[in-house]
């Protein structure tokens, strides 16, 4: 219930303050975004699998939105920056449907 | 990601899987939850992790407003655009009516000049010759409103959209129609009331056809100054008209042509010439 009310909030700060990103954070914004996603679903099928970790969970998030926006710098530099965003997208993409599919294995048993 | 080595299928690949799109498919819960899990079953002292934990609330938090300011941002862009265009536009609108006053000023002041000119002329006989010998060049040249009875050649866009632009009227068709006509004998010509002078275009930038620079829109109105009983039969028998009409009927482009007893027709806009002369004069100081 706390973590829910905590992400809400988050949401609704976001909203309410809508800060200005800087210009160049804004290629690494949808990274940011679904690398959030992903940490979250995974974070929640780990606890409904009983082995959620709160270390974990910040550290993977963490670490992946840094290695997605990494990679992202990277392509950038190299002119590949918009393809390698792309691909980043799709694999946490992957990542996040196969966790919700685990979800919803878990609540409704099928 | 954190790959200490975990779950059991990872046991299963020592040299981590064969395929890289079988671990995005298969391993979806992230490895390190496995891990630290295996390392709580090791150690009877440690407490289960909650997702109430401050660190976790926190991590929440933060997720929470990089979805929030994602959104702001996503909607604060979409009327940024629309602003951009919509005072693109207004800017195209407020430079095409400066220049309208403008040239209404020149057509002011050009008047003024002739009719000076006319005064200054009118005293002697010399004078008055050359005064009638400038009205009819200028006449000639396009340079003064003319009126008389001729031709209305009409030609609009087909009401659906079609490929190519070929329900369009395009700039090739109003030049070829405004040819046929000086063909057949027209003595003037204007399209939706722009003069056709020696040194009009008519071209198309992007979707507009512009004449004399000035864009111009559907429908498009042609009229030639000229014997309508000449001008009508000749004109609807030139492969122009000929091919407009078989476009009229294949795509639905618009295209008629009706006599008038009376047409009155602007000067034309580009007469000033500045740097042509009469072939072999002195070269002057720009006018």
């Amino acid at each position: 219930m706390i973590p829910a009310l905590a992400l809400l909030l988050g949401v609704a700060a976001g909203l309410a303050l809508g800060p200005v990103v800087p210009l160049w954070l804004q290629p690494y914004l949808p990274i940011a975004v679904v690398a959030a996603l992903d940490a979250v679903f995974g974070g929640f099928r780990a606890l409904l699998d009983g082995i959620f970790d709160d270390k974990v969970f910040v550290v993977s998030f963490v670490s992946n939105a840094l290695l997605a926006a990494l990679l992202v710098f990277l392509g950038d530099q190299l002119g590949v920056g918009g393809q390698l965003s792309t691909a980043v997208i799709v694999v946490l993409g992957i990542r996040i449907f196969q966790n919700l599919a685990a979800i919803r294995r878990h609540l409704f048993r099928a | 990601m954190t790959e200490q080595g975990g779950g059991p299928r990872r046991e299963a690949h020592p040299f981590g899987s064969s395929s890289l799109f079988v671990d995005i498919t298969t391993i979806t819960v992230d490895p390190a939850y496995v891990a630290a899990a295996g390392r709580r079953a090791g150690d009877p002292d440690a407490k289960p992790p909650r997702p109430s934990s401050v660190i976790a609330v926190t991590a929440l938090l933060f997720v929470g407003s990089v979805w929030g300011v994602a959104a702001a941002q996503t909607r604060d862009r979409a009327p940024a655009a629309a602003r951009i265009r919509s005072s693109l536009v207004d800017e195209a609108r407020r430079r095409t009516e400066a220049t309208d006053r403008l040239a209404r000023d020149r057509d002011r002041l050009q008047a003024d000049t002739a009719a000076a000119r006319e005064a200054a002329l009118r005293d002697t006989a010399a004078g008055r010759a050359l005064s009638a010998e400038v009205a009819r060049l200028e006449l000639a040249a396009g340079g003064r409103p003319v009126s008389g009875p001729g031709l209305v050649v009409t030609l609009d866009d087909a009401e659906v959209e079609g490929e190519d632009g070929e329900t369009r009227v395009s700039d090739a068709d109003l030049q070829s129609v405004v040819n046929a006509l000086f063909a057949v004998g027209a003595e003037a010509v204007s399209v939706n009331d722009r003069r056709v002078g020696a040194l009009t275009a008519i071209r198309e930038a992007g979707e507009a056809i512009l004449v004399d620079y000035r864009p111009v829109s559907p429908p498009y109105v042609v009229r030639a100054v000229g014997d309508p009983d000449a001008l009508d039969p000749s004109f609807v028998d030139s492969p122009t008209a000929q091919r407009l009409r078989t476009y009229g009927e294949a795509f639905g482009l618009r295209f008629d042509v009706e006599r008038a007893q009376r047409l009155d027709l602007p000067a034309s806009e580009a007469s000033r010439l500045r740097h042509a002369r009469p072939a072999g004069s002195k070269p002057q100081g720009t006018p």
